[in-house]
């Protein structure tokens, strides 16, 4: 494969990664606890958008929005109803996982008892794929680009320019202290679960645009969203996008990868091209997940 | 007599869920390591027993003693890395080792036959009982939970059972008393997996017949759904959990008789359940079923 190639599938894996893994490690920074129901709610909202926009007609961008937000407000509903009780209750964080967990099968089941497991595909018109530096790039996939990039700035600014985004600081550097300048931080929670939630619901309708939509596709993210996540140093946003770019462009030269010249040792057995087979693409983040946990736990950007 | 024989087939499945349930119960419930992941030493143990079985030809109790030890050695080799690690870490892991796994024995076609499975797995002493060989069965399964129930008791009464409580409700604290908790958690997994090896090698003998398809990450979750309902750090909550979870499972398989909804929406349906159940009871009955027995020792004077 064309090395530009490579490049250009590893920044669309990377920046529907990133968007995912942002929410998981601010959930993770702020309440303490790994949210295994995260890619259920993205693939989730990415149902809702695909009925928005399949079954009621209404334009795409529009239909990811009202998913987005809608899969928000449910984030904040659930944090009122279980989470908030919990935290006042001084529940365990390992509780609140498990909790997640459990959330997450009903999710994932409630998404194929309304959608039914048959794969869905976004409608999308066909177009001749651009070709830049050799590499081929659909208008598609330019799209995810633009947009990744433009949610990332958008989170960007969200953090460092807004009230919201000043208080989620304080809380993460010092929870105590945020509290006594009267930082309102159930509140600040709240909108926490909504940001969280409405990214990964942009990432996951990316991931279901680019290939499938069909109930498990949370489940099946969850590994490479929380190795990016682990990868880039859990608790730190922008650790989160670094990670996922890393694991983007890991998964991609991997599976490009010629072992056969390594396991010849110089020319001294013909083992001919020898490739890791397509079906062991999502044993990749594990193994990179591994190496991480054993090399450097705390990941890319992580204090030691 | 297909009422009997199915009732049969219930309690004998009870007596494995049983095994499964308490080997991820020592890790969770005792020593509060979470494992997502835990139908990989189920699978383990079943593929082992059955491809030693079947294609190497050695006798079954050599297959299924097999598969426990592949299954206590994963464990290891899965705590080794997570072992200084918060427990976060562990569910990932183990969620992607379960996975692995499964991607393994669908992929290695050479020795697992993929997505086609192992068939004609041997039974034991089949030739010999033919007429109630699944009273046979079921009561050999019955002797092995019972067996298991006892040592898992004496385990978690001992002195390393302490260990483990003490490693879930204050690890830093066991460490200043030095115990050498890494040690303690990588112990804990390999026993877990020696137990549900166990289970898998029994499934695969009595079901005949596993593919990838046994193996999925639901199994997983239906035996955490058995703990948290039936109560953790307690084997006879994880044998209630078992009981419970199991005859809801498959009891709804008859509701598809009487109401017209598909196979597909149906176990949708029940997963939905399960998982409200899982959350239900976090929230509103933490201890499960039935509580774990707190040793109570008189105020000294």
């Amino acid at each position: 494969m064309e090395i530009s190639q490579i490049i250009v599938n590893s920044l669309i894996r990377g920046a529907e990664l990133s968007l995912l893994a942002i929410g998981l490690t601010m959930v993770y920074d702020i309440l303490g606890f790994a949210n295994f129901a995260h890619t259920e709610f993205a693939a989730f909202g990415a149902f809702l958008g695909f009925t928005f926009n399949s079954l009621l007609g209404i334009n795409l961008l529009l239909s990811v929005v009202l998913a987005a937000l809608l899969t928000g407000l449910i984030g904040i509903l659930l944090d009122l109803s279980i989470f908030e009780k919990l935290r006042a209750r001084n529940a365990k964080t390992l509780t609140m996982m498990i909790i997640t967990m459990g959330m997450g099968i009903a999710i994932r089941n409630i998404s194929r008892l309304i959608w039914t497991s048959s794969t869905k595909n976004f409608p999308m018109p066909l177009l001749q794929p651009l070709k830049i530096l050799g590499a081929r790039i659909t208008r598609v996939q330019l799209g995810i680009l633009f947009i990744a990039a433009i949610s990332m700035v958008a989170f960007h600014l969200l953090l460092h320019h807004t009230k919201f985004g000043k208080a989620l600081r304080a809380i993460s550097d010092n929870k105590e202290l945020a509290r006594a300048s009267a930082i309102d931080s159930a509140k600040m929670v709240q909108w926490m679960w909504f940001v969280a939630y409405s990214y990964a619901v942009i990432g996951g309708t990316m991931l279901a645009i680019e290939h499938l939509l069909y109930p498990r596709l949370g489940f099946d993210i969850i590994i490479p969203v929380f190795c990016a996540a682990i990868l880039g140093g859990i608790g730190n946003p922008y650790g989160a996008v670094l990670g996922a770019l890393t694991l983007g462009f890991a998964e991609n030269v991997i599976i490009s990868l010629d072992f056969g010249p390594l396991f010849s040792l110089g020319g001294l057995f013909d083992v001919g091209s020898l490739q890791l087979s397509t079906g062991y693409k999502p044993a990749i983040s594990f193994m990179i997940l591994i190496l991480v946990l054993l090399i450097k736990p705390t990941g890319i950007l992580g204090e030691n | 007599m297909p009422i009997a024989n199915f009732t049969i087939y219930l309690f004998t499945m009870f007596g494995i869920y049983a095994l499964f349930a308490m080997s991820l119960n020592l890790q969770v419930g005792y020593a509060g390591l979470v494992n997502f992941g835990q139908v990989a030493f189920f699978a383990l143990g079943a593929y082992t027993s059955a491809l030693l079985v079947v294609k190497a030809g050695l006798p079954i109790a050599v297959g299924i003693i097999a598969g426990m030890l592949a299954s206590g050695f994963f464990g290891c080799l899965l705590a080794w890395p997570t072992k200084s690690l918060k427990s976060d870490y562990w569910a990932i892991t183990t969620l992607a080792a379960g996975e692995v796994i499964r991607l393994f024995a669908l992929n290695e076609k050479w020795l697992t036959e993929g997505p086609f499975g192992v068939m004609n797995i041997p039974q034991p002493l089949e030739g010999l009982i033919d007429k109630y060989y699944n009273i046979f069965y079921f009561i050999f399964v019955l002797i092995v939970v019972a067996v298991v129930y006892m040592l898992l008791s004496m385990l978690t009464d001992s002195p390393f059972g302490r260990n483990l409580k003490a490693i879930r409700d204050a690890e830093d604290l066991s460490k200043s008393l030095g115990k050498n908790t890494q040690k303690i958690k990588v112990q804990v997994m390999a026993i877990g997996g020696l137990v549900a090896g166990l289970a898998g090698a029994i499934f695969a003998h009595y079901m005949v017949y596993i593919s990838p398809e046994n193996f999925r990450p639901l199994e997983t979750f239906l035996i955490w759904g058995m703990i948290i309902v039936g109560g953790r750090a307690n084997n006879r909550g994880a044998i209630l959990g078992a009981v419970v979870i199991q005859t809801f499972y498959v009891s709804t398989r008859f509701v598809g008789n009487y109401v017209p909804i598909g196979s597909d929406l149906m176990s949708a349906a029940r997963m939905i359940v399960i998982g409200l159940l899982m959350v239900s009871f976090l929230i509103f009955r933490p201890e499960g079923l039935l509580r774990e027995r707190k040793k109570t020792y008189p105020d000294e004077v």
